[in-house]
């Protein structure tokens, strides 16, 4: 049985302001997800799906085709660091391809692919598996950047506003203002805490009705959640990296590391919605491959909390909304195009694996769920296949969530 | 608490309300906070409180008043940018192309209130809503005339009227470059996202919430000939046929080439004007009415009674923080009315909003609507920071930025603000964020305040810590803790410590405790100071 935050606060509470908070509990193992997005629309051929030879499908110029194991990928000069990506971590990749995101609007299809109906009240991938989690994490989905789709499940998501977290929690920020404070000292945080805790708590029993009282005891929660995370050891010069994709990824892998959070999501940088100039897709998956490199490199590098390696925990998922058009308009763009690709990287992951498939005029075609190869007898992958294939591979049972959805087999690793 | 039973009050007197709800008032005081925390985003001082308090009667009077407040203006270009959401940090070009160095945030800044200075300008001048669409002018301060080429007026400062110099027509909102920056579109969309912008901004209609259909054969044709499945296929027809009449309006704005530098891609071309015939093919139009340009097009939304109800839905949900549902409609409909009755000027609307008992509710006994309207407000970031400040009179920055504000920055996002790009809904109830940002935040004034009130070479007035020197403490001076502890109190949140409140033993141990810890009567101070910053009165109103 998990204890309540509360519970454990008011009784570190109940023996005396000074003893004050509880330490982090011992976490249950549990795979853990980072999420990547892509707003605006990737073009899944600059690197996932090249069509090589289709005359149907404009495909970048001095880009050439690159294999790695199973996995076929848009390489050539411009595409040096997403080689190297797949030539180090092809054995933990996969790719899935003729995804149908079932829209070509931009929020409607974001919507789709990220909880698999077009209902705002559905909880989006990561939200699911951070509410549904047997730990009681004090974040349970960090929205760094990126689209959130909470649901009924906003208590589980905390936005993060770019890379400011850590100083936020670690206090630091203070120091960094224009006026600069001194670092408030732990013990004396963890006293103050506890005063502005019960001012709180008093505040939230005088209103316990109606929509008031959920945000009065939203405060009381979040506040219980800070008191948690206060004074947690973080690696040192985490806040000092900036704000940009790379530094929230890394902050994201450190609050995992932590067990402060289970899900969280990034948004990939750059303008993905490129009607006119689509080679910057191009330049854009290089930049986005380096930081996917360099977050492999680190959970590979990190003792784990139940395996070996951190590698072994989290699972990378990189989506976008929905891909481009196959061929280039006037302006040299391309335009909305209902089927996507995605990137899934590490724990539980069938790697080197190509699931799914488009034909040569990029449109998704029937897939067999169990290989992931086309088969004119399978059914046609939509991006709520993915998503309840992630939920499984979270340990949640999908069917509690999207009843009937078809989990994609094929993807998960037979461990 | 007043309890007040209002039966069947639709339709009479001026205060729209539901039928048959019984709504406990706030008390007079947190009335008074209230208000003046959505109108001016800060509380009112003892003075005011202490009239409220004599007589309760005075909130009209206050109503009125803080109406005339210009940080009025300010709480509703934050209302506002809560639907145009043009406030994102973007400068969208180098401001140097412009001749402009320094700091982007300022240039970021002053760009996305192009449109948001146009409403207060509506508002502070007592124009009807329809000059949104139909001025001939849009609005500029030195920055934003110097990036976008408007001419400005000489010998004088801040928000004026200007003209485009590039001849483009003037409609209001629909002939700001700002806009149309923050909603672009190139190649074969062809105008049709600023379509909906105007559509989801204007008239509270979104496209994209549309549930739609696409089969195989649907998908087939797209792929041979967009243009031709957007006019033929009946699904696509659906939002096309009059989405794609909208969108020829903007091909003035349309610009091919995205690598064009800020001059060039920010000029009204007037000769691309008809290229919608080399995408939809549909003739510019409103709802099925052909119409002759931008101006026509203003005209026609004005006269839709959908931009009178969108305006007033966007004041009604910023201001009272809750999405309005079907069941809100009757209420709705009666501020449309005031708005209406008033010719469309804003501030008789608002007025009738903030003297609606449902606005001035503290408890709500019917259980479904309780769940539908918040007795406890949450400030927004915004708030918060200009709470904190006329308290403290301290300003949270980075290198001249201002933290709260400063969409890139992200203390905003945490604290439950919007980005205007990822974050486009405000989050009203507290999340982890919060917590911290208003406790960081609650630190670092403090320290200000403490440092600056405890130093005994100061020569102005103190700031809060008036009643206590470097000198006292609670054992010796027990008096003037007390006193200095429930100034802060009341002086913070606006509502004075009860006889027996605990909070003045409790704080005078709080402060013992620290000073046995860190030995520092500043630190001691700073951290009951920054306590009280954090009383949930601060965050909730």
């Amino acid at each position: 049985m998990k204890l309540s935050r509360r519970q454990l606060v008011s009784g570190s509470l109940a023996l005396g302001a000074a003893s004050l908070l509880p330490s982090a509990r011992a976490e249950v193992g549990e795979r853990k997800f980072l999420f990547f997005f892509a707003g605006g629309g990737w073009d899944t051929t600059a690197v996932f799906d090249p069509h090589y030879g289709s005359e149907d499908v404009d495909m970048e110029e001095d880009s050439e085709l690159g294999e790695v194991g199973n996995l076929d990928f848009t390489g050539g000069p411009n595409r040096q660091r997403v080689s190297r990506f797949f030539r180090k971590w092809a054995g933990k990749t996969a790719i899935v391809n003729g995804m149908d995101c079932h829209s070509v609007g931009h929020d409607s299809a974001a919507n789709f692919v990220m909880t698999g109906t077009s209902a705002s009240s559905y909880s989006d991938w990561p939200t699911l598996i951070a509410a549904s989690s047997r730990n009681d994490y004090p974040m349970p989905h960090v929205v760094f950047s990126g689209p959130a789709f909470p649901g009924t499940r906003g208590e589980t998501v905390v936005r993060a506003g770019g890379g400011r977290l850590i100083s936020l929690l670690n206090g630091a920020i203070v120091g960094q203002s224009d006026a600069p404070a001194p670092l408030v000292s732990s013990p004396a945080d963890r006293i103050a805490d506890a005063y502005a805790y019960r001012r709180v708590a008093r505040f939230a029993e005088a209103r316990m009705e109606g929509l008031g009282g959920a945000r009065a005891l939203s405060l009381q929660d979040n506040l219980e959640r800070a008191m948690e995370l206060e004074g947690r050891r973080f690696e040192a010069g985490l806040d000092d990296l900036g704000t940009d994709m790379r530094a929230q990824a890394l902050q994201a892998i450190e609050l995992f590391r932590l067990g402060l959070s289970r899900t969280a999501m990034v948004g990939i940088s750059g303008g993905w919605d490129t009607h006119a100039n689509n080679v910057r897709q191009g330049m854009q998956f290089e930049d986005f491959f380096a930081v996917l490199d360099e977050v492999m490199e680190r959970l590979s590098t990190t003792p784990g909390t139940y395996k070996p390696w951190m590698s072994d925990e989290v699972t990378i998922v990189a989506l976008s909304e929905f891909g481009r058009t196959p061929l280039l308009n006037g302006g040299n763009g391309k335009d909305h195009w209902p089927f996507s690709s995605a990137l899934v990287v590490g724990a539980g992951v069938a790697g080197n694996r190509r699931v799914g498939a488009t034909d040569e005029g990029l449109v998704g075609i029937p897939v067999d769920f169990a290989t992931g190869l086309a088969d004119d007898n399978g059914d046609m992958l939509g991006c709520e296949n993915l998503g309840v294939t992630l939920l499984r591979m979270a340990s949640l049972d999908p069917g509690q969530f999207l009843p009937g959805v078809a989990e994609l087999d094929a993807l998960k690793a037979s461990v | 608490m007043r309890a007040l039973t209002l039966l069947l009050m639709l339709g009479c007197g001026d205060e729209p309300t539901p039928s048959r709800s019984v709504v406990e008032r706030l008390p007079a005081r947190e009335q008074l906070i209230r208000l003046s925390v959505d109108t001016r985003g800060v509380h009112p001082d003892a003075s005011e409180l202490a009239v409220i308090e004599s007589n309760p009667d005075n909130y009209e009077g206050f109503v009125d008043r803080y109406l005339q407040d210009p940080r009025f203006l300010g709480r509703m270009r934050e209302v506002f940018n809560q639907r145009y959401l043009t406030r994102t940090g973007d400068t969208y070009f180098s401001p140097s192309e412009a001749g402009i160095r320094g700091d982007s945030t300022e240039v970021a800044a002053s760009l996305a209130d192009e449109p948001l200075m146009l409403v207060s300008h509506i508002i502070e001048n007592d124009l009807p809503w329809t000059e949104l669409v139909t001025a001939d002018y849009t609005m500029a301060n030195p920055t934003v005339a110097a990036m976008w080429n408007i001419e400005y007026p000489d010998n004088v400062v801040g928000w004026q009227q200007g003209r485009y110099r590039d001849g483009r027509p003037h409609a209001g909102i629909l002939s700001m470059t700002t806009l149309w920056m923050r909603y672009p579109s190139m190649g074969g969309n062809a105008n049709r996202h600023r379509a909906n912008a105007v559509s989801r901004l204007l008239l509270c209609d979104d496209y994209l919430t549309r549930p739609i259909v696409l089969n195989r054969a649907a998908v087939d044709q797209l792929t041979v000939d967009p243009e031709d499945a957007i006019n033929s296929n009946a699904t696509c027809q659906s939002c096309h046929s009059t989405l794609d009449p909208l969108s020829a309006h903007f091909f003035g704005f349309f610009h091919v080439d995205d690598e064009e530098g800020l001059r060039l891609a920010t000029t009204y071309l007037p000769e691309n004007e008809q290229d919608w015939m080399n995408y939809s093919g549909r003739e510019p139009g409103y709802f099925g009415k052909p119409t002759n340009g931008l101006q026509e097009l203003g005209q026609l939304i004005a006269e839709d009674p959908r931009f009178a109800q969108c305006a007033v839905r966007t004041m009604v949900e910023g201001i009272t923080q809750r999405q309005l549902t079907s069941e809100d409609w009757p209420v709705l409909q009666e501020y449309v009315q005031v708005f209406e009755d008033n010719g469309l000027t804003v501030r008789p609307v608002v007025k009738a909003i903030l003297m609606s008992e449902l606005y001035r509710a503290g408890r709500i006994t019917d259980e479904a609507l309780a769940m539908r309207v918040p007795t406890v407000r949450t400030v927004s970031p915004t708030q918060l920071a200009s709470i904190i400040e006329e308290i403290t009179q301290y300003r949270w920055t980075f290198s001249g930025v201002d933290g709260m504000s400063a969409p890139a920055f992200g203390l905003g996002v945490l604290a439950g603000g919007i980005d205007g790009k990822f974050v486009t809904v405000p989050s009203f109830e507290p999340g982890v964020g919060t917590t911290f940002v208003q406790e960081r935040l609650a630190q670092s004034a403090a320290w200000e305040v403490t440092t600056h009130d405890l130093d005994p070479g100061r020569t102005e007035g103190a700031i809060l810590l008036a009643y206590v020197t470097v000198e006292d403490r609670p054992e010796t001076s027990r008096a003037a803790f007390d006193q200095q502890i429930r100034y802060l109190y009341e002086r913070v949140t606006g509502l004075p410590l009860g006889k027996g409140a605990p909070e003045v033993d409790e704080m005078m141990a709080l402060w013992t405790e620290i000073y046995a810890l860190e030995g520092s009567v500043e630190k001691s101070w700073a951290t009951v100071l920054s306590v009280i910053l954090r009383d949930p009165h601060i965050l909730f109103y």
